[in-house]
């Protein structure tokens, strides 16, 4: 299992090797992009919405990553029979999914910190930060590239393709990730109770600067719970016999 | 036996049957030959031997052990060169196909020195480097041949492995498909290759339509045409082609090509037709040789248009 795990970690990175730097620089591009681009939209940046900002494009950074990124790759491999070819290795499907995870990860973080450190800069923030933004961090990476994995595997490439590009906008605009929740509509807001964006944006925000009341525990078991479902999806398809 | 497959029946979603109750051994060292036309169920078994389809009824065992009821084992114990593309993607040949032999199981020392035999058995020397995207149709193909043969499993399995590859080293690719039966491995190929598997595989089996419509050594298969000649017309055009009527036989019209199977006391009448119609301007040449076995699976299967003829097994 280790042995596989060392192996595809080593093949997916020959595999992105071309896209890797481009894929960091997009990505960093876009975390960084929300912080600045999104302080223009509201002039009077008080120290709430900066919070919600800075935190905000960390959690969409890993979001473009898992839930936008992978997939389409996971999609364009479909189409091209790699897919196939890689089902008839003697490998545990859980390797496979391991090594595409770590690697998307680990693409994740330069972005991810670089936008916290533009966003500490530029709104001049400080941070009490907890020992739980580790796991906060990887749980939400990981929860991400489950789902975006359980998408990919499980719809058509050209639909997957189509419904990444409608997470990535909404997780942008309407998702309690960069503001809080209040401001959305009433029903909006409740439909997201159900979904895991305000659970991920929840869990790193207050990890980051914990809340006087301290971090909240219920979105990491929500976040764990979405994780299982989308692994469980894309294992069913990886181990489905057609 | 390596491989046994006992009364494998598949039916898709849409009653398709895409096997129908096909019984086939493949022993230790030896290569059986998969032959039929498109839609056959070639690859459809193939995928059942190694688990990414299951079977609606039959069985599968390697080394007496069911690999129905455990796809896992099956991937252990076979490899196999898909139809599809090979993940080549960023990598070069050397890379994926040391890696790929390291998944399967090989310590790092052997799959480098396996993967080294293998580059200089094809010829790949010159592409080893290359990343996959800038590799030609053929030079993918070998290397994807080489992912399966690297560390080769107790069955190993070959789906058109010849297909866009030059001559030459189609000729180096069959050495080592005999290699790797003659190391212990039971093969099973899959090509459209008629006349080249001949000289490669022990026994044959023709599908048609999911069923085994003859299977036997390529002797015993063309055994039973020895006293039979093919003619080969070339038309002056498609329209003229399907009009020809000779003496004797049914032609098989492909384009301008023209097949006839016919019997050796035959010869001097059907020699004479083919001359008048020469002389009468309406085929461009001809030529009469003896049966192949590309006559016999045309025989059998009937021209690309699908003609089924009655056919007896050919044990």
């Amino acid at each position: 299992m280790l042995r596989s795990y060392g192996l595809l970690v080593r093949w997916t990175l020959l595999r992105l090797r071309s896209a890797l730097l481009l894929l960091v620089f997009l990505q960093t591009l876009i975390s960084v992009g929300i912080v600045v681009g999104f302080s223009f939209l509201v002039p009077q940046v008080d120290p709430t919405t900066a919070l919600y900002l800075s935190t905000g494009s960390m959690t969409i950074g890993l979001i473009t990553v898992g839930m936008v990124a992978a997939p389409q790759m996971v999609a364009q491999q479909k189409m091209s029979g790699t897919f196939d070819h890689q089902r008839a290795l003697p490998v545990p499907r859980l390797a496979m999914l391991a090594a595409d995870a770590s690697v998307w990860i680990v693409l994740a973080l330069p972005g991810m910190f670089a936008a916290l450190a533009v966003a500490a800069l530029r709104f001049d923030l400080s941070f009490t930060v907890s020992p739980l933004v580790v796991p906060a961090i990887l749980l939400v990476a990981l929860t991400s590239v489950a789902i975006g994995y359980g998408l990919a595997y499980a719809a058509k490439p050209e639909v997957a393709g189509l419904v990444t590009q409608l997470i990535l906008f909404m997780a942008l605009m309407f998702a309690p990730i960069n503001f809080p929740a209040q401001r959305l509509p009433h029903w909006v807001a409740e439909v997201h109770e159900w979904l895991p964006f305000v659970y991920m944006a929840q869990s790193i925000r207050e990890t980051l600067d914990v809340p006087s009341g301290g971090v909240a525990l219920l979105p990491f078991a929500v976040l764990a719970a979405w994780g299982v479902v989308g692994l469980a999806v894309t294992y069913r398809v990886m181990a489905r016999r057609n | 036996m390596v491989l046994q497959i006992e009364h494998l029946t598949k039916v898709y979603r849409r009653k398709v049957r895409a096997n129908d109750g096909v019984s086939l051994d493949v022993a230790a060292g030896e290569v059986v030959g998969l032959l039929g036309h498109n839609g056959a169920g070639k690859t459809t078994l193939l995928n059942q031997v190694i688990g990414l389809s299951r079977p609606t009824s039959g069985s599968i065992a390697i080394d007496g052990t069911d690999v129905v009821t455990n796809p896992a084992h099956a991937r252990r114990l076979c490899s196999m060169q898909p139809q599809s593309h090979a993940p080549l993607e960023g990598v070069t040949p050397r890379q994926v196909i040391e890696i790929v032999a390291r998944l399967r199981g090989a310590s790092r020392q052997r799959a480098r020195q396996r993967t080294a035999e293998l580059i200089a058995a094809l010829q790949l020397e010159p592409w080893a480097r290359t990343v996959g995207e800038r590799l030609s149709g053929g030079i993918r193909r070998l290397t994807a041949f080489c992912l399966a043969a690297a560390e080769p499993g107790r069955v190993v399995m070959l789906d058109e492995p010849t297909n866009d590859v030059d001559p030459v080293r189609r000729r180096l690719l069959w050495q080592q498909v005999r290699a790797l039966a003659d190391a212990g491995s039971a093969v099973l190929l899959v090509t459209h290759g008629v006349a080249e598997a001949e000289r490669v595989v022990d026994r044959l089996v023709i599908l048609h339509h999911g069923r085994i419509v003859a299977e036997g050594t390529p002797a015993a298969l063309r055994g039973s045409h020895d006293d039979q000649l093919r003619l080969e017309l070339q038309a002056v055009s498609e329209e003229a082609a399907a009009a020809l009527r000779p003496p004797s036989g049914t032609p098989a019209v492909t384009g301008r090509r023209v097949l006839v199977t016919i019997d050796a006391h035959e010869a001097a009448a059907a020699i004479d037709w083919a001359g008048r119609e020469r002389t009468a301007g309406t085929i461009e040449e001809f030529s009469i040789n003896p049966a192949s076995l590309e006559d016999v699976y045309i025989g059998l299967l009937g021209d690309e248009k699908g003609d089924q003829k009655e056919v007896d097994h050919v044990a």
